[in-house]
């Protein structure tokens, strides 16, 4: 695995060069938080965030994206025909994300690159992007990375890991992707790779041992499905929920959507939009039947479908990496790891919930 | 209305009787003449999405 | 009001064991600094779980809604107000609960907080009238009357207008406190100034409905933006759907909203929806002399007739 060094002197230059080759995107702050935005010539990704307001999926997949457009208008070639829409999948790189919301990608891509689909726009979106990790030094106290399937170190879902190393970055090179990355940008130095990758080791360690949250989640595969949908604690689980959408939104893999027409005069369009299994809309039948008709059922859903529906199918581990991300934006503090030990330490009982 | 940012001449209320055409006449003449001077409405007006 | 929590606990008790409620509705200490969670008690022996800090923010009376059990509730000021709305709207019945009344001294912003350190905050400690904030490599006490969201700095109602227990003496209201210094800025804008900077107000949106959701007042069993036949707004992150959600969100609100600041509170991009409500809210009280919620037996403005009422918008 090879190890690029690159001085933070050189960071503004190489940042420039990249500027020919790639859209970029990286954190930058408005108002009182960071988010990942396209960042412009003469703009530098700011590093010193703690991790971004939302996560980066958007720009994968964004909330809002047109698919088809067509018209009525039989004066024009093609009309009443579907027709795909121009994009532009030219090469982009995320510059700083966290290990945990690349992370994020990998599960995403079981849903929309399984043998049975392909989603072209995510999967077109996903190759043409280069994710340059930036490793986590200072986790928030929110963070459970480590119980979650990955790491402030973790690299393996990225193309690039950099590593903060005082007056330079170490790039570790994890993809081919990455390693035409540091060329455009003219980093090329070399550092002997043994030596780095101990001190690695050791700041990785340092780093992980930071994370002061952690779920467990040993049981879940073996705990009945059943058992666990009538659990008698989704009630107090659900009580305070609003319904909201914030937890689905921000969070790095929650991929719901919902498809819309949207028609001007005699043209119009199709497109998706993130959705959330938290909005009664999302499972109404056009019969006026809602299977999930309460906020119990819904939230039972969202906890149901990351910690127990997706270990079952994917054996992948949990749909969760551990941002921490629904924790802090909840309005009303619903936790993820208080109900995800409930749900690991369920044990079948005649006390069941009712719905 | 207003406070949404739609200029006040836009939205007009009057109230006038079956009987009265003359000031029929009137509050029309006066709510088209001041909307041709505001000109097409810029506010709230939803275009064709842009491709994401 | 701190010192509140014994006594909530004890009147919540009381309530449970006599079987004067079959619930009592109140706060759990949250999982993170500055925050609560909003929790139900069915048994004298789950009331231990209650608190009361300056993080009570959320609107305990969006719990209410259509409910069918007896219900004993906590309320401040705001919240009893929203609980007369629930009353006049046939949302809940007057006999049905009992409203332990929380004179209010107002609720720390936890996001003006956070914004005023660079590292993450570990943990708030609070007493009085101040808090003490520590974090990696710092700590600081602060006066809580500077960091209070900005509705409560501004609150004219901290006692409970309408209560069954009090779990202490009414405090004195603010009488000195303008109002509504900010709505007057915005009216002051010209037509194109003001659509500028609600677009800017309203372009980091992410639809996640909190606002709505947070809200007492929003408990339509489908909301118009969720309605699919016929739809009235737009799926999408067009600009005008989101306003279009904002701006009619506000006006359902009008004569009704008590500035319990949950919808600013609960947003996690950090937009001041408020502006929109207070605007409806200064509105109310110039045109038609009226606050919301103060009155269970007064019929609100926008649903009765008086001559007296103003048309001069009338040509």
């Amino acid at each position: 695995m090879k190890i690029v060094q690159i001085d933070k002197e050189d960071w503004e230059n190489g940042i420039k060069k990249l500027f020919e080759v790639y859209r970029l995107f990286a954190p930058v702050k408005e108002a009182d938080f960071h988010n990942f935005k396209q960042i412009e010539a003469g703009q530098l990704p700011d590093l010193s965030c703690l991790n971004t307001r939302l996560s980066p999926k958007s720009i994968i997949y964004p909330q809002s994206e047109v698919m088809f457009k067509y018209s009525l208008d039989e004066n024009e070639e093609d009309h009443h025909i579907l027709k795909e829409v121009d994009k532009d999948y030219s090469p982009q790189a995320v510059i700083g994300i966290r290990p945990c919301d690349a992370k994020a990608f990998e599960l995403v891509r079981l849903n929309f690159d399984s043998p049975d689909y392909k989603d072209p726009y995510w999967l077109n979106a996903y190759e043409a992007t280069t994710l340059v990790g930036l490793a986590c030094e200072s986790p928030c106290s929110s963070c459970f990375c480590t119980t979650a399937g990955c790491g402030p170190y973790h690299a393996e879902a990225l193309d690039l890991l950099l590593i903060d190393n005082g007056d330079q970055y170490w790039a570790k090179v994890i993809s081919a992707k990455g390693e035409a990355f540091l060329a455009a940008a003219g980093w090329t130095v070399a550092v002997e790779e043994q030596t780095a990758l101990k001190e690695i080791e050791v700041k990785k360690r340092a780093a992980e041992d930071k994370i002061s949250a952690f779920v467990k989640t040993d049981k879940l595969r073996e705990i009945e499905t059943n058992d666990l949908y009538t659990a008698a604690f989704w009630e107090e689980v659900s009580f305070s929920c609003i319904n909201c959408g914030t937890c689905t939104y921000v969070c790095p893999t929650c991929w719901c959507f919902d498809i819309q027409d949207e028609n001007r005069g005699n043209r119009g369009c199709r497109m998706r939009n993130w959705d959330s299994c938290m909005y009664p809309l999302f499972t109404l039948h056009g019969s006026g039947h809602n299977p999930r008709g309460t906020q119990l059922h819904r939230v039972r859903q969202r906890f149901m479908h990351k910690l127990k529906y997706f270990v079952d199918k994917y054996d992948a581990g949990i749909q969760c990496v551990g941002c921490g991300r629904c924790i802090r934006l909840c309005p009303v503090n619903i936790d993820i790891r208080r109900v995800c030990g409930y749900m690991n330490s369920h044990v079948a009982s005649a006390d069941t919930c009712e719905v | 209305m207003e406070h949404m940012g739609i200029e006040p001449d836009r939205l007009q209320f009057s109230w006038v009787s079956s009987a009265e055409s003359t000031k029929f006449v009137k509050v029309v003449t006066e709510v088209t003449q001041a909307i041709k001077e505001l000109g097409p409405n810029q506010n709230l007006v939803k275009t064709m999405p842009e491709v994401a | 009001m701190l010192s509140y929590i014994d006594k909530i606990k004890e009147i919540s008790k009381r309530l449970l064991k006599e079987g004067q409620v079959d619930m009592v509705i109140g706060f759990r200490k949250g999982t993170l600094p500055m925050m609560n969670e909003p929790h139900f008690a069915r048994s004298p022996e789950a009331v231990e779980h209650f608190v009361w800090d300056s993080n009570c923010g959320i609107n305990l009376c969006n719990y209410l809604t259509s409910r069918t059990e007896k219900i004993g509730i906590l309320a401040k000021g705001c919240d009893s107000r929203n609980i007369v709305t629930h009353i006049i709207e046939n949302k809940i019945k007057r006999d049905q609960i009992v409203i332990i009344g929380v004179p209010c001294k107002g609720m720390i912003d936890r996001r003006k907080i956070s914004a005023m350190f660079a590292g993450e905050i570990g943990e708030v400690i609070e007493d009085d009238n101040t808090i003490t904030v520590k974090g990696k490599g710092f700590e600081k006490t602060i006066d809580k009357k500077d960091v209070l969201q900005q509705n409560c700095a501004l609150c004219i109602h901290r006692n409970p207008v309408i209560h069954d227990e009090m779990v202490a003496d009414a405090i004195e209201e603010q009488t000195d406190v303008d109002r509504y210094t900010d709505v007057r800025e915005i009216e002051a804008l010209s037509p194109q100034e003001k659509a500028t900077y609600f677009e800017k107000l309203l372009e980091p949106c992410i639809r996640c409905y909190a606002c709505r959701n947070a809200c007492p007042l929003c408990y339509c069993p489908t909301c118009f933006t969720d309605e699919s036949r016929p739809q009235w707004v737009g799926k999408g992150q067009d600009l005008t759907d989101v306003s279009t959600f904002h701006f009619l969100r506000a006006y359902h609100c009008a004569g009704r909203c008590t500035d319990c600041g949950a919808c600013e509170r609960s947003c996690p991009v950090g937009i001041n929806m408020r502006v929109f409500t207070k605007k409806l809210e200064k509105d109310c009280l110039e045109l038609f002399g009226w606050e919301a919620g103060l009155d269970p037996d007064v019929r609100p403005p926008l649903d009765t007739y008086k001559p007296g009422d103003p048309d001069d918008f009338i040509k």
